[in-house]
């Protein structure tokens, strides 16, 4: 009816579903297929390449349904992206979402939406750009331990890191870890890596693997890791097992995430109740901090404040071809 | 009961007219001698837009006479206000200049069946809002802030201009043919500012006088 008053009034019918809508409304800046590439564009800052696998996949869809939302402000982006929180309903912010998805045509990458934030001490499973500094202080030993952390994406599920103690009582370890995404679907990802750790007069070779999903608004993740020192009368055997809670405060890049870590070694127990923070408006700085309380076995070991600084040096909303 | 009330309604009246008899209004006629700029070509939606537009950054009659430039009464402060509407139509902002109040509220909507953005912005570029409205109909209340001269855009028809004045003092907006008034001013000596988004500012010191008009002429370059 409404489209029979709109053509006998002469005027242009409206777009009904998401990809009319795409092409009557988004693709002015967005172009049609997504890429961005506008012959005469009426925006100062070029839209992202929707068609770069890199962009589309690798953030969650409540990223993108923000930038829609509230517009590039509300994700750290340019104020040429406006909000639509008021003009469209969730349902098609969410369809529009879908439809920019598929501009990946490339499969396999593993969704965003598990790109789950990360634990202090539990192995994420979701593979990263990132650089890290991860200080770790014994205030029972004046112990201070800091590492630092480099982690390259390799291909659509891989990524290799290489670990450096920065400052570490004369300890003169080298990490190097690869990891892949083995299986993943839309709320879920399971990983297998493989690290090594390197010293003048030992190596430790330590398969682990690493998961994560969501239970409504919660974040899970868990890991284990078997360390296999080369030299067993330098080093024991152990089995390590971390698992994480943690959920936002809000949907901003700039959240507080509250979480607690279950760290166990062998038959040591130990928690970390920790807070991370978003420092940027994309997110692509963050800190967390917490502390390591153990369980058991508490003669032996102290209380260790945790905590890292990370930058998501090749973020994926800035990334270009 | 009533005959209290009517009572009422007349002592206000009453002493109403007082404060207008003990007040004074200015008026006046804002020309220029620049001429308005060539159409602008349209290239984008034009079964909406039209082939062209007239560019609306000086719209002065064949006698020189202003629209939309703005005088302020420096110092003479108004409370409150009412709120601001930004149209979107037929791919230009109705109006195209007004005056709002800090802290208010402006509403923008469109009357367009094409994609519009209403983004406002500071004159140093930081953005305020920025919003879309991809079908004509929907209305969209954003705050105002600080006193401020606002620039509003669209991001898809880049010609599009339009202007908020942001201020808590008595101004306004010169009409097609090129007056304006201001009333209820108290007696005394007011600097008045002229503001235009294409000519340079001016300002005047002129004095009201109790129950008179005053009435003054500018023309700016």
């Amino acid at each position: 009816m409404a489209l029979l008053l709109a053509v006998a009034l002469g005027a242009q019918p409206q777009p009904t579903t998401i990809p009319e809508m795409w092409s009557a409304w988004c693709a002015r800046c967005h172009a049609q297929d997504g890429s961005g590439k506008i012959a005469e564009p009426t925006v100062t800052v070029e839209p992202m390449d929707f068609t770069d696998c890199r962009l589309t996949s690798a953030e969650p869809d409540a990223d993108w349904e923000r930038a829609i939302a509230k517009g590039g402000p509300g994700v750290g982006l340019s104020p040429e992206m406006p909000a639509f929180e008021d003009s469209l309903t969730p349902e098609q912010i969410s369809g529009f979402v879908r439809h920019m998805r598929g501009f990946c045509t490339d499969r396999g990458w593993p969704s965003g939406n598990t790109n789950f934030p990360r634990p202090i001490l539990t192995e994420k499973a979701f593979p990263e750009n990132e650089f890290l500094v991860l200080p770790a202080i014994s205030h029972d030993r004046n112990d201070v331990e800091i590492k630092a952390l480099y982690e390259r994406r390799v291909g659509k599920r891989s990524m290799f890191e290489i670990g450096v103690p920065v400052a570490n009582d004369g300890v003169d370890e080298l990490e190097a870890a690869v990891k892949h995404a083995l299986v993943s679907n839309d709320r879920s990802i399971v990983s297998l890596g493989f690290e090594t750790v390197l010293s003048s007069s030992l190596a430790i070779f330590e398969p682990f693997a690493s998961a994560g999903t969501m239970l409504r608004d919660w974040y899970v993740q868990g890991q284990i890791k078997v360390e296999l020192p080369t030299d067993r009368a330098r080093a024991d055997r152990a089995f390590v097992y971390n698992a994480y809670l943690g959920r936002d405060t809000s949907a901003a890049p700039t959240t507080w995430t509250i979480g607690v870590e279950i760290n166990g070694e062998n038959g040591e127990l130990a928690f970390t109740p920790q807070v991370r923070k978003g420092l940027t408006g994309t997110g692509a700085l963050a800190a967390s901090l917490g502390v390591t309380i153990p369980i058991n076995k508490r003669e032996q070991r102290g209380v260790r404040w945790v905590g890292y600084w990370l930058w998501e040096y090749l973020e994926p909303w800035r990334a270009r071809k | 009961m009533g005959r209290i009330l009517a009572l009422g309604i007349l002592g206000a009246l009453a002493s109403a007219q007082v404060a207008l008899a003990q007040s004074g209004s200015i008026t006046g006629t804002i020309t220029t001698a620049v001429t308005g700029q060539a159409p602008v070509r349209v290239t984008i939606d034009q079964k909406v837009c039209g082939s062209e537009l007239p560019d609306e950054a000086i719209v002065v009659d064949a006698r020189g006479r202003l629209a939309n430039a703005v005088v302020t009464v420096a110092g003479l402060k108004r409370a409150g206000g009412r709120e601001s509407m930004v149209m979107n139509e037929k791919c230009r902002f109705a109006p195209r200049v007004q005056v709002a109040r800090p802290n208010g509220s402006v509403r923008t909507s469109s009357k367009d069946p094409v994609l519009h953005t209403t983004q406002a912005q500071y004159e140093d570029g930081r953005t305020i809002f920025n919003v879309g409205l991809p079908v004509p109909g929907i209305t969209i209340t954003k705050a105002v802030g600080r006193a401020a001269t606002v620039r509003l855009h669209c991001n898809t028809h880049p010609w599009m201009r339009g202007w908020l004045v942001v201020t808590d003092e008595a101004a306004a907006v010169s009409g097609a043919d090129g007056r304006f008034t201001i009333d209820n001013v108290p007696p005394g000596t007011y600097q008045l500012r002229i503001w235009h988004e294409a000519l340079k500012s001016a300002s005047q010191t002129i004095t009201v006088v109790a129950g008179q008009h005053t009435d003054v002429k500018f023309e700016l370059r």
